[in-house]
């Protein structure tokens, strides 16, 4: 069985050979390939390159493709900042009011270089590793996109006190956004991860969720062409799990290293597959035989469960992360061998 | 339903006209410079304990918090022009997010609530490499520098201030407060970055800053 029919069957709730093992090894390829990080986040070749590299080195069975939330601000405007070990991000906003939204240029996802970018790393991953490895696209939730073009500070104060402001940013934001996300399944993304900013139980109230990101969310979702995972963002999900089940094209949920994987099962229902593991913060801190240690704890937890996959929680594997604590989660998900259904 | 309560509830449910009525009616009958003492800091320490206990409150709320803290605050310049004579200011302290972080929230926020508290404070932004918060803390005469950062790569870079105020010799002088998201996620961080101290949230922050200025005069006395 290859990591797609790992995937697959995980989806399908069908045997397995071993459990799945899918950490977000975005970044990490950078460092695998010693490769500046503002190449890697500008030019689609150096980044394959590196998720080739990755794939040779840990044999993950999901192959990330860029997480760079900013980069998308950048297509709007907004000015971004290369760092040496992380992501690029925000370094000016495009716009700082909601006065100044109707100024925005939107980026067309069929030409705009910084958007073509993401869209040419899939062609090329989907290309090198197709029917192999899955291919994960990860960009957030269409409520979190305003604060990579106007801050995180502007736009949580027009969702909390300019109601109508927040939905007419949300008018413009919803097509653009479903023809961005069709572009990176037509050229071989398996499916995309969302991390749920605006829908997180640290970020937001359960009424914002309910009235605001849960309606913006559905009516994007029934429109994508593939499945989509939502993800934790780095904080605990559960206290708002609930009100992203039943959503359509959702098949999953990353969830967070604090959430309770029993519970969060309760609440998910039987069909989602649940993506469970350690903080990407964390994964560096500790030794390998720690790391080792609490996947498999992890994974006896779920044995009982054919939907799960070990995975991480937060957004990129660290940076620092030592490769034997990447190799020993691994070795924690192949040390479960056979499961049945 | 205590007054306290009632302004908790409001924020809870993000209605800040709904928490500004309530507390200009309040400020109506017993006035403004009470408000702070007897209901709006007592309120955020409430909100402060709950959120570190049960995590019920969100970003958005305490966002709520802050923001009615910052409508007071005008309320209160606005009615009156504070001179030197009646207002005690605690000290200066100098706050920013490390060279390479650029997640501003948290740190305006501890902004807000420290000036609320009665510090004068010096917020230098986003990125600000190490030499520049202890250059500005020197010129100011800060005890405290606030470091802010997000990610755990950007919170390794905050020893480099450590090193800074070392390399100058003012170790223990100034006191090193730490905090941001990583903080909460990774017990220890912030004596492995070379802190003085951190808080969990930035409704904590006033407290530590206290505590690290006292920690500082008490150090600069045994010297």
């Amino acid at each position: 069985m290859n990591s797609m029919g790992r995937i697959q069957a995980t989806l399908s709730g069908q045997p397995l050979d071993r459990r799945a093992f899918a950490p977000v090894l975005g970044l990490y390829g950078a460092r695998l390939t010693h490769c500046p990080l503002e190449q890697y986040y500008t030019d689609p070749a150096a980044y394959a390159r590196g998720q080739s590299a990755v794939r040779e080195t840990f044999q993950p069975d999901v192959l990330c493709a860029p997480l760079a939330f900013a980069s998308i601000g950048a297509a709007f405007g907004s000015e971004l900042v290369f760092l040496d070990t992380l992501p690029p991000n925000l370094r000016r906003p495009a716009i700082q009011s909601v006065e100044q939204w109707d100024s925005i240029v939107f980026p067309d996802p069929d030409i705009h270089p910084q958007l073509l970018y993401f869209r040419d790393v899939i062609r090329r991953m989907a290309a090198e590793h197709r029917g192999e490895v899955p291919i994960a696209m990860v960009i957030p939730i269409p409520a979190d996109i305003p604060a990579v073009i106007m801050g995180l500070e502007t736009w949580l104060e027009i969702v909390l006190f300019d109601p109508a402001g927040a939905q007419r940013v949300m008018d413009t934001i919803v097509p653009f956004y479903v023809r961005l996300v069709n572009g990176f399944f037509a050229a071989g993304a398996t499916f995309v991860v969302m991390p749920c900013g605006f829908a997180s139980p640290a970020i937001v109230t359960r009424e914002i969720v309910t009235n605001f990101t849960r309606p913006i969310l559905a009516k994007v979702l029934a429109q994508l062409r593939g499945p989509v995972v939502l993800h934790n963002v780095g904080a605990p999900l559960l206290a708002h799990l609930d009100l992203l089940t039943g959503l359509p094209a959702v098949v999953g949920f990353i969830v967070d290293q604090r959430d309770d994987l029993a519970q969060a099962r309760c609440v998910a229902g039987p069909d989602n597959v649940l993506f469970g593991g350690l903080d990407c913060a964390n994964i560096g801190q500790l030794t390998a035989a720690e790391v080792e240690d609490r996947c498999r704890a992890i994974l006896e937890e779920r044995r009982q469960d054919a939907r799960f996959v070990l995975g991480t929680s937060g957004p990129d594997v660290a940076w620092n992360t030592p490769p034997e604590n990447i190799h020993a989660m691994r070795k924690a998900a192949e040390s479960f061998g056979k499961i049945d259904t | 339903m205590t007054i306290q309560q009632a302004l908790i509830e409001k924020i809870r449910l993000a209605d800040r006209p709904g928490a500004n009525a309530l507390l200009d009616a309040w400020a109506t009958e017993h006035g403004y410079e009470r408000l702070l003492a007897e209901i709006l800091d007592p309120t955020l320490i409430l909100i402060g304990e709950e959120w570190r206990s049960s995590e019920t409150f969100t970003l958005a709320q305490v966002y709520v918090a802050a923001k009615v803290t910052e409508d007071v605050l005008n309320k209160i310049v606005d009615l009156r022009k504070p001179s030197p004579a009646d207002q005690l200011p605690k000290g200066p302290v100098v706050i920013g997010n490390i060279e390479e972080d650029f997640h501003a929230l948290g740190r305006r926020m501890v902004g807000t609530f420290l000036r609320t508290d009665g510090w004068i404070v010096h917020d230098l932004g986003n990125d600000v490499p190490a030499a520049e918060f202890v250059d500005k803390a020197q010129a100011v005469g800060a005890r405290v520098i606030g470091v802010s950062a997000m990610m755990m790569t950007t919170a390794r870079h905050i020893t480099r201030v450590r090193e800074e105020i070392d390399r100058r010799g003012l170790t223990g002088r100034i006191q090193l407060a730490v905090g941001g998201a990583v903080f909460r996620i990774c017990p220890g961080l912030d004596a492995e970055v070379g802190g003085n101290g951190t808080a969990p949230d930035a409704l904590g922050a006033a407290d530590l800053f206290d505590r690290l200025w006292k920690q500082s005069v008490r150090k600069e006395a045994v010297a």
